[in-house]
């Protein structure tokens, strides 16, 4: 029997059964949307409408306690025009780009010890790594300012050594603070991605081009890295994006030099009282995400060509 | 029988499938019944009023008579400044209480948001003075009274007396512009109060702010002050541990730090500015939508008896809005904190806040915003 008759007799029997379920056997792609149905309606719910409503309301302005509802690029014009947004994206991808830096180049070596040099318990490694991360964000930052403060751990610990006999002031509230914490807050993010992608490298790689006389260095430089590229970029993503419009950091340690563009859109929600400004912004940030996002993909996809 | 010690006795075939099936979704159904158990037990939260207020007056000393009629304290939401607050009100977090002041009030009327004060509910109403009800915006509507007061006092500096000499100078707001100190002051983070103070540095008088002379001359003022800033923040933890470590000098607060700073031996005075000081009355106000307005009465009941005069006065050096409270001290101690038993002297002596149109709040916040961001 070929494959049409098949489908034409169960046709003919789903179209003699009638009802609902001659209906779902009628239509593959009902059955198909109904198979989606509940992740469809999550993300319309969760994603999809939230981001509508921005994106309307970024075209609204404020008007007194309410909003003026005729659509108008206003908003996007004074976010393209003033030059404070602009600065402020600056230092907010500047700072979390150098943040991101730090967390992938101080959880590179964490990952690939436990990916090379662990051979038992690796799983417990992994969630002692993660330890930290079992408790609020909120309460990490705060233990950055106890650590960076004035009369903090790092303060009195080179006072009573001797190193120094005043405070170091620059530790808390500059942008060097804020870089701090972000890299040890958001660490987990990158060493999760970091030793997954280190952890599948094919050992035997590894002994063939030990064979063919590479050097460690050698190794590791036309191997390991090239192999784990996957996984430094995942965890480059993962930070660099949430950082960007990270605010509770700045606010706390960052002082009037490290405000980031997240502190202002929380601003124009609360203080200011601008909310169709705050939506502006938060979708300018969004595409200036994405765009970075995909000249880094594209030029990833570039080297590994190039690898390849 | 657990888990385990079912799966074992199914798999010796001592329990059917469905037994095991059944006992399962027992164990399931008490599980998901904890929460509902739970919270029955600690109940008593949920029936007690709401109080939206600036951190720091949440705390049961405040609550003492609603403690004692209700056996709890009412629930707490803390804002750290009040536009933040009108702002998530006006989003629909709805509360019973929440506490303005002054120089908001009409704004807060207009939103249509709160629902005026029945005084007769209020058994220490009679004890309120008369001169902190009669506030701009408080009768907006015919005789209305939109907000009960509560609590006064000034935004000033408190300064280290051992780290500032003040070389026989009266004490001036010029203390948080100088150069001298730079990196070692600290600031309001709100405009609320940073922009009035700019306001009477720059010499610019308050029923004239709504000029684009005068926000040109007050940015003028704050861009001049914030190089010399070490950080903005409305928490006054973070001043106060600043201020007592020596990593600040001086700072613009509210009455309460220095008192509190005084209290543990900081060597600290709370300035009377030749310029004069930024005066304030903050109260409460009643949520139209309050699901429990008993309790909101209670709450501000409370807040405007004598026992929490007394501590409010005593600890925190801020005035309060029952004249028997000051009667629990003698004018010695009063003077000592700054005040005095007719609280008009005081309000007279500094500048007072004079409302604003919401264009006005917007636009100030804005600039002021911007200029803490450096531009």
């Amino acid at each position: 029997m070929t494959e049409t008759s098949v489908s034409s007799t169960r046709k003919q029997r789903a179209r003699n059964k009638g009802g609902l379920s001659g209906l779902l056997h009628r239509s593959e792609n009902l059955r198909g949307y109904l198979l989606m149905s509940p992740t469809l309606l999550v993300m319309s719910i969760g994603i999809l409408a939230p981001f509508l409503i921005l994106v309307t309301m970024s075209l609204w302005t404020r008007d007194g306690f309410s909003f003026d509802t005729a659509l108008t690029m206003a908003n996007y014009e004074r976010a393209w025009t003033e030059p404070i947004f602009g600065a402020l994206l600056k230092r907010s991808f500047w700072i979390s780009g150098i943040a991101t830096v730090v967390t992938v180049a101080l959880c590179y070596p964490m990952a690939y010890y436990v990916a090379f040099h662990v051979h038992r318990n690796k799983m417990m490694w992994i969630i002692l790594m993660t330890l930290p991360f079992w408790t609020s964000y909120l309460l990490r930052v705060f233990a950055w300012k106890v650590i960076l403060g004035y009369e903090g751990v790092i303060n009195s610990g080179l006072m009573v050594v001797g190193l120094i006999e005043e405070p170091l002031e620059f530790l808390l509230y500059s942008r060097e603070a804020v870089i701090i914490t972000l890299a040890h807050a958001w660490a987990a993010f990158a060493i999760l991605p970091l030793y997954v992608s280190l952890e599948k490298i094919d050992k035997s790689l590894l002994e063939a081009a030990t064979d063919l006389g590479d050097g460690p260095v050698a190794r590791f430089l036309r191997v390991t890295l090239p192999l784990s590229l996957p996984g430094i970029i995942a965890a480059a993503f993962l930070i660099f994006i949430p950082t960007t419009g990270d605010y509770i950091t700045p606010a706390l340690l960052g002082g009037p030099d490290g405000a980031m563009i997240g502190n202002f859109i929380q601003l124009q929600f609360g203080p200011v009282n601008n909310w169709p400004m705050g939506a502006t912004l938060s979708i300018v940030l969004m595409l200036w995400v994405s765009a970075i996002a995909l000249v880094f993909l594209f030029i990833t996809r570039l080297a590994k060509d190039k690898i390849a | 029988m657990d888990v385990v010690d079912q799966l074992g006795a199914m798999r010796e075939g001592k329990m059917s499938r469905r037994a095991f099936t059944r006992s399962l979704l027992a164990s399931g159904v008490a599980i998901a019944s904890v929460p509902v158990g739970a919270r029955r037990a600690m109940a008593a939260a949920e029936d007690q009023g709401t109080y939206f207020t600036w951190g720091g007056y949440d705390i049961p000393e405040l609550f003492q008579p609603y403690n004692e009629a209700n056996g709890e304290l009412p629930n707490f939401a803390v804002f750290g400044g009040s536009e933040e607050a009108l702002t998530k009100m006006r989003g629909g977090f709805v509360v019973d209480v929440s506490h303005p002041c002054n120089s908001a009030l009409p704004r807060w009327v207009k939103t249509g948001l709160f629902q005026s004060i029945d005084t007769s509910r209020l058994s220490n109403w009679p004890d309120v003075m008369p001169e902190l009800v009669d506030l701009p915006g408080n009768m907006a509507e015919g005789n209305d009274i939109w907000m009960a007061p509560f609590d006064w006092g000034q935004t000033s500096i408190t300064y280290r007396t051992d780290l500032i000499d003040l070389e026989g100078e009266e004490e001036s707001w010029d203390i948080l512009w100088d150069p001298k100190y730079k990196g070692k002051l600290g600031s309001l983070g709100a405009g609320a109060d940073a922009w009035w103070i700019g306001a009477i540095k720059a010499g610019v008088p308050f029923d004239q702010l709504d000029t684009p002379e005068a926000f040109e001359k007050i940015a003028a003022v704050m861009r001049e002050q914030r190089p010399l800033i070490r950080t903005y923040t409305d928490d006054n933890t973070t001043l106060e541990q600043a201020l007592s470590s020596g990593e600040m000098v001086a700072s613009m607060t509210w009455n309460s730090s220095a008192v509190q700073l005084q209290a543990e031996g900081v060597p600290v005075k709370f300035a009377k500015p030749k310029e004069g000081a930024l005066t304030w009355v903050c109260g409460l106000m009643v949520h139209k939508d309050a699901p429990k307005l008993d309790k909101a009465y209670e709450i501000i009941d409370s807040l405007i008896s004598v026992e929490s005069g007394k501590f409010l006065i005593g600890d925190y050096g801020y005035g309060h809005s029952n004249k028997k409270a000051f009667d629990e001290f003698d004018e010695e101690t009063l003077t000592g904190l700054g005040l005095s038993k007719n609280p008009i002297e005081i309000l007279q002596a500094g500048h007072f806040q004079i409302p604003q149109t919401q264009e006005w709040e917007t636009k100030m916040n804005e600039m002021f915003e911007q200029i803490k961001a450096g531009f």
